[in-house]
């Protein structure tokens, strides 16, 4: 099984790049960006994530817009939502209504990440294999 | 009757030595009470003395004005039966003359015969002369042996001659007794001179006709003449001959008045003067009304004011009670209302500043959890190297500080965050009994006793589960610290009125001071200092959040030393209250 892709966007840098290394230490091939527009840029450029860890609130474009935008580019990109703000029922709600994969608390427990963007993954995996 | 005056006087006048003091919120009603007392006291009060002292004057004046009617119609009718009797007298002298010649009157044994025979009828007579045109007596029947007195220049038979007739005054005369006289002039015959008839009578006559006219009208009655010489007997003004002291009124037709009125004598007088004779009719009236009706009238007037001023102030009193109670107890009510909306205000400004709060923490909590898990991975990968046990021990220490931070924000968060209510009809005992579940291997634990006492009939309730749930559990939870080893906690639920139901959570821990019991809402208030379990001071502020959110309430009643019951007040139909505390 080759390394699950993910990119994670936040406009906390120290946070994100920090998470990207220890995703990096447990296998996955993670990287960081700063912003829904530079997330974006890449994916329009082919450089497509399998799994995109989006932080809801940033400065230009946030992580709600983010997620319409990406969606709407490829349906197939899992997005999980980090969030500091607030818990997993409303913005759960409002996040799986956009059709997130999920939603998790700031600060993460890394192991919950590391489970779901497996789960995702695998989600991803499964429909790619369909589409063939 | 005594308590009552006792407390008027409280009322009016402690209040009034009060009122140098500050207004507290107490003195403020009472104050308020006073004032409106003595205005309606004294617009009530004003016009009824206004009235009864205006009826006073009236009614005095009345009963004056009666007197001195009364009085002067008694004086006209006195002055006639006088008048009768004085014509009387004349019209029997006249007779005389008229059917005797004056030779027959000048003979004295005819004037003797006819004198025996008008003393029969007119017993008054004293004696009866003929005095001829020289002034000389002639003839003479009576008492004493007045023939051959000579009278030319008594006042009298001046006033005869030039009259035809005349009453006198009462005089002495020759007799040296008080008498009148009544006299007839006439012609003689053929010549140019005049013969006179006079008859006296006695004053004692006089005086006894008079007192028999005395009425009740007047207190005294008698006669004076013309230069005010008393010719009756007077009770209060002296004897006959006397002067009268307060002299007599110009002469008018008619009933003449003269009033006295001073502090000392109040009196009037009427005084009438008698046609044909020269006598003026005296009637004086001491005091001026009568009494009896006077004084009852006094007594019924005073009666009357203090029983209406008494029936006034107490309907007043009364009336001034109940209006201040009412707003005072409006007022009250008011500011209960305010406080528990500043209480709610507080509240939700408090829910919004912590969620800001907790918000702007959470994202370099973020990065210390992060950096901190990259440490520990880190070390985890490295090889041994001095110290790295240490490391790896302090690098444990941060992340459960972060981990216990974590706890704090998003509870927090939790607490201001927006929550929808989904409803459903939900047996309250059921979930009751399911959070107990969840909380019973703690209590068994702890050695907590629980009773349920659980009303079966209870019907059901339209409300979110999971956040009653969350209410009772942080509810029972405090509970369950508060009481201890050895504690009890009784979970009782009831229907508590047509739209209500309630459940009681009580426990026998320390309880709380009022002064806690003002905070224990708030967020971060915690009496949960110390020990195993340190409390966050969220669970109440959020359970008062859910509270509120489902449209019900939570009341708090707690004794130091005996426990604490929470009471939640739950609408069986809920009314979509979609408040929103966090923003």
């Amino acid at each position: 099984m080759t390394e699950v892709k993910v990119l994670i966007v936040d406009d906390e840098k120290e946070f994100a790049s920090t998470l990207a290394e220890r995703l990096i230490l447990r296998g996955f091939a993670a990287s960081a960006v700063h912003c829904a527009e530079d997330a974006l840029a890449l994916i329009h450029a082919g450089d497509i994530p399998e799994v995109i860890l989006l932080d809801l609130k940033m400065p230009l474009m946030d992580g709600m817009e983010a997620l319409a935008a990406i969606k709407e580019y490829d349906p197939a990109i899992e997005v999980i939502i980090l969030t500091g703000h607030g818990s997993g029922g409303a913005v759960g709600v409002d996040a799986k209504k956009g059709a997130a994969f999920d939603c998790i608390m700031k600060p993460v427990d890394i192991k919950e990440l590391t489970q779901k963007i497996n789960l995702a993954a695998a989600k991803r995996r499964q429909y790619m294999e369909q589409e063939k | 009757m005594a308590h009552f005056f006792k407390r008027v006087f409280q009322y009016l006048v402690m209040d009034t030595v009060e009122a140098a003091k500050p207004l507290t919120v107490g003195r403020r009603y009472r104050h308020f009470r006073r004032t409106l007392l003595l205005i309606m006291t004294a617009v009530t009060m004003i016009p009824l003395v206004v009235t009864s002292v205006f009826s006073y004057h009236k009614y005095k004046r009345l009963l004056e004005e009666e007197t001195v009617k009364y009085l002067s119609w008694n004086a006209e009718s006195a002055d006639k039966i006088i008048d009768a009797f004085v014509e009387e007298l004349r019209s029997v002298i006249v007779f005389i003359t008229e059917e005797y010649s004056h030779e027959e009157l000048a003979s004295q044994e005819k004037l003797s015969t006819l004198f025996v025979r008008l003393k029969n009828k007119h017993s008054g007579f004293v004696d009866l002369g003929y005095i001829d045109p020289n002034g000389v007596q002639r003839a003479y029947a009576g008492p004493f042996d007045f023939r051959g007195k000579k009278y030319r220049n008594m006042s009298w038979f001046k006033e005869t001659l030039s009259r035809g007739n005349t009453v006198s005054d009462v005089f002495l005369g020759y007799r040296n007794l008080p008498h009148f006289v009544v006299s007839i002039s006439k012609k003689v015959p053929g010549k140019e001179e005049y013969w006179v008839l006079r008859a006296s009578v006695d004053a004692e006559t006089l005086e006894k006709f008079i007192l028999t006219i005395d009425t009740k009208a007047a207190d005294d009655l008698f006669l004076v003449n013309h230069s005010g010489v008393l010719q009756t007997s007077s009770r209060y003004y002296g004897k006959i001959q006397d002067e009268y002291p307060l002299g007599v009124l110009p002469r008018k037709s008619g009933v003449s008045l003269r009033v006295e009125e001073s502090e000392a004598v109040s009196k009037i007088e009427a005084q009438t003067y008698i046609k044909g004779t020269p006598w003026i009719l005296v009637l004086v009236k001491h005091g001026f009304i009568n009494k009896k009706v006077w004084s009852l009238f006094q007594a019924e007037l005073v009666g009357i004011v203090l029983v209406s001023a008494l029936i006034v102030f107490v309907v007043i009193l009364r009336t001034a009670n109940i209006l201040g109670e009412r707003i005072r107890k409006a007022d009250e009510k008011r500011e209960n209302m305010l406080s528990e909306v500043e209480h709610t205000s507080k509240l939700a400004s408090i829910g919004r500043l912590a969620a800001g709060v907790a918000h702007e923490i959470n994202n370099p909590l973020a990065i210390i959890s992060e950096k901190t898990g990259l440490v520990k991975d880190l070390l985890e990968l490295s090889d041994d190297f001095t110290h790295k046990e240490k490391i790896s021990q302090q690098v444990e220490g941060v992340s459960s500080a972060v981990q216990r931070c974590k706890v704090i924000t998003h509870r927090l968060l939790g607490f201001a965050r927006r929550m929808d209510v989904s409803l459903e009809s939900i047996d309250i005992n059921q979930v009751l009994r399911e959070v107990w579940g969840f909380l019973e291997k703690e209590a068994l634990y702890r050695g907590t006793q629980l009773e349920l006492d659980l009303d079966a009939a209870l019907p059901l309730v339209e409300s979110d589960r999971g956040q009653l749930q969350q209410i009772f559990l942080n509810l029972l939870n405090n509970a369950i610290d508060a009481v201890g080893q050895e504690g009890a906690i009784t979970v009782r639920t009831r229907l508590r009125d047509s739209e209500n139901l309630q459940v009681e959570i009580i426990d026998n821990g320390p309880g709380m001071s009022p002064d806690i019991i003002n905070h224990i809402f708030e967020p971060f208030f915690t009496t949960k200092t110390s020990g195993e379990k340190r409390g966050t001071g969220l669970g109440l502020s959020i359970t008062y959040g859910l509270v509120k959110k489902l449209g019900s309430e939570i009341l708090v009643d707690s004794v130091v030393g005996k426990g604490t019951t929470f009471t939640i007040i739950l609408p069986l139909k809920h009314t979509m209250r979609r408040r929103k505390i966090d923003d």
